[in-house]
């Protein structure tokens, strides 16, 4: 290509001859601090992972009597299906208030494969997630054609659906009257009972942490975020949006049937009002948004904040609509204050008892001009070399005004 | 030929945006299209690269047909855009929004690490070129508007296109970023990338392109090289009301 360089080499110099060449600019840098920081914020997530987990382990000894022992029981299932809907809602930015619809479909699934084919409870567990996936498969084509809101009431029009259908068809579903699931360890007591399905609890949480974190990491995981920032823009580089967002929408449905089957088990009675409903839905977002939705364990704390508090409001108040009302209270608090959740809240107060990052920092016109000589020496040399400095130097004058992170520190 | 639609046709209610466009754009070459404003540039620009579907007319890449294919699809078939407004993923880092982009997605890209050092090093190679390397860490969303468009100019790279439509890539920038954008559009031609520019600034668009395809309400009046595009009284007409 001929003698296009020159030319471009004269856009450059018009262009730079308008501005005088600028003394100082502030410039993002990245200095070795993050590194170090991560290094070190990796030393405490593993250790605080430990400390978790074998809380977990002992809770179940620690417990001082079965009431709490089933609490924990109730919040880890919360924990799994707010995980679950994570799996959507975190990484894709769909906010999905109907996943109660794949609990209640997880439930009943099992209970009636157990009542109809007289098959132990864990295989129906297993064979009621597949009938989970299956139904996710096309109704998540379907909803995941719209986004935003109009995603939000699909998603809620299809709990309801599933809620009259399940209701009305009483001489399969047992209708309002509920369904009985017959308990997979007869011989158990009580504690005993809970105790077991504490373990499965946090055994089906931990693989449900286990697979976010690994998407988290993935490449798949970048695509499904970048969804969430600008589902537009991702398709324009290249991402099957449509795929992934339904691999992450059959994903998500199949960890909260397989929460909502275990429940079924576990508690053995079931009855479409509750299984099926907005509230369930609703808590699962709740504890999300909560804890975090970009973070790995911004459900499970989520679930532990709102599951005590629940608990909590439902012994101090009885039988009154009260912790409901508390529950709206949180969920207005989190939007207002914390719109990331506690984790990232948390990390922030942090950071403000840290000693001051320069992440940002002015670099020097020595410095810059350092920088220029040595991206001229690099470049392909079609270009005049003088000119290309003059213009380098100017280049980011308009970000002096326009770096507007706190954290900036100006000489 | 690069790009070649045929009678492309897309209105909005009453108004027709590119009224039946049949328009030409060379391999190889740096095309630019220009255009007063309102003349269907960007609405022929989103029809091509699948973004709005045109009422009628086709579109050809390469000698294939591309007119029914989403946009995804265009992109993984070769052709890279930027957007006139320039986006980022602006909660993401600048490394994190170079990762992005697809080119050949398959199962194993799917559970590939996004922390992959091939891909890195690729990510560095480009924000390198475009002269952003040293922000490699820091949330998009903290960048200068400059500084976001060499970003997108990145991550469109990465994508690896063989063909790169850039709508209006001098708009909002100053004239210091101009003058590197252009001789990294010059760089990247002489590598073989060609170019299909979108630009109002015609010191850039003269300086810098070899095809001149001028577009006057949602048609094209004009075509040729630029010092000749200059000269059409059908041009000056368009641009001055002479």
């Amino acid at each position: 290509m001929r003698n296009d360089s020159e030319r471009t080499a004269s856009a450059g110099r018009t262009a730079s001859a308008d501005l005088g060449p600028a003394l100082t600019e502030t410039v993002v840098v990245a200095p070795d601090a993050p590194r170090r920081r991560r290094r070190w914020s990796r030393a405490v997530s593993l250790a605080l992972l430990v400390v978790g987990a074998a809380l977990v382990l002992s809770f179940p000894f620690i417990a001082p009597n079965p009431y709490i022992l089933s609490a924990g029981v109730v919040i880890l299932n919360y924990a799994v299906l707010s995980t679950g809907w994570n799996f959507m809602g975190g990484f894709t930015g769909y906010i999905s208030l109907g996943h109660a619809a794949y609990f209640g479909l997880g439930a009943y699934g099992t209970g009636l494969i157990v009542k109809y084919l007289e098959l132990p409870g864990f295989v129906a567990w297993v064979l009621a997630a597949l009938v989970v996936v299956a139904i996710s498969v096309p109704v998540g084509i379907a909803a995941l054609r719209v986004r935003g809101a109009s995603f939000v009431i699909v998603s809620i029009a299809f709990v309801l659906i599933l809620l009259l259908v399940f209701q009305s068809w009483r001489e399969f579903t047992g209708g309002s009257e509920g369904l009985i699931v017959p308990r997979p360890f007869p011989d158990l007591l009580r504690p005993e009972h809970h105790r077991a399905f504490f373990y499965l609890f946090a055994g089906l949480l931990a693989a449900a942490l286990v697979a976010w974190w690994v998407i988290d990491r993935s490449k798949f995981g970048t695509a499904l975020k970048s969804i969430r920032e600008d589902e537009d823009k991702a398709r324009s580089l290249g991402v099957p949006t449509t795929r992934y967002k339904l691999i992450a929408y059959v994903l998500s449905a199949l960890v909260t049937g397989l929460g909502g089957g275990l429940y079924a088990l576990w508690f053995g009675d079931l009855d479409p009002i509750f299984q099926f409903s907005i509230l369930i839905g609703s808590y699962m977002v709740l504890m999300a948004l909560l804890g975090g939705v970009r973070h790995l364990f911004g459900p499970l704390l989520g679930a532990l904040i709102v599951g005590i508090a629940l608990e909590y409001f439902k012994l101090e108040f009885g039988d009154t609509q009260f912790h409901l009302v508390a529950a709206g209270l949180l969920l207005g608090v989190v939007v207002l204050f914390m719109p990331d959740g506690v984790i990232p809240a948390v990390g922030q107060l942090i950071d403000r008892f840290r000693p001051q990052q320069t992440s940002i920092r002015d670099v020097s016109a020595a410095e810059l001009l350092e920088q220029n000589r040595r991206s001229d020496a690099s470049a392909t040399g079609a270009a005049d070399a003088r000119e290309a400095s003059g213009e380098a130097s100017t280049r980011d004058a308009s970000d002096v005004s326009d770096a507007s992170d706190p954290k900036e520190v100006t000489r | 030929m690069n790009l070649e639609t045929v009678e492309l046709t897309k209105s909005f209610g009453g108004v027709t945006a590119v009224d039946h466009a049949t328009v030409r754009f060379v391999d190889g070459k740096v095309n630019g299209l220009i255009g007063p404003n309102g003349s269907g540039k960007t609405t022929f620009f989103n029809c091509v690269t699948g973004m709005i579907k045109p009422d009628s007319g086709s579109v050809a890449y390469r000698g294939k047909d591309i007119t029914k294919h989403a946009s995804d699809r265009v992109a993984r078939a070769g052709i890279g855009r930027s957007f006139q407004l320039c986006r980022v993923f602006p909660r993401m880092t600048v490394m994190e929004n170079l990762l992005v982009a697809v080119r050949h997605p398959s199962v194993r890209t799917l559970l590939r690490s996004a922390d992959d050092e091939h891909e890195r090093e690729r990510a560095r190679h480009w924000l390198r070129r475009v002269g952003i390397d040293h922000l490699e860490h820091a949330e998009a969303r903290n960048l200068s508007y400059g500084q976001q468009k060499l970003l997108e100019l990145a991550g469109v790279l990465m994508g690896d296109p063989d063909t790169i439509m850039l709508d209006e890539p001098a708009g909002g920038v100053n004239p210091a970023l101009i003058g590197r954008i252009a001789t990294l559009v010059r760089e990247l031609n002489e590598e073989g990338k060609t170019f299909i520019i979108v630009e109002h600034n015609m010191e850039m668009v003269m300086s810098l392109c070899d095809h001149v395809v001028v577009f006057d309400r949602g048609r094209p009046i004009a075509e040729g090289e630029p010092s000749m595009i200059q000269q059409d009284p059908r041009v000056l007409e368009a641009y001055l009301g002479v």
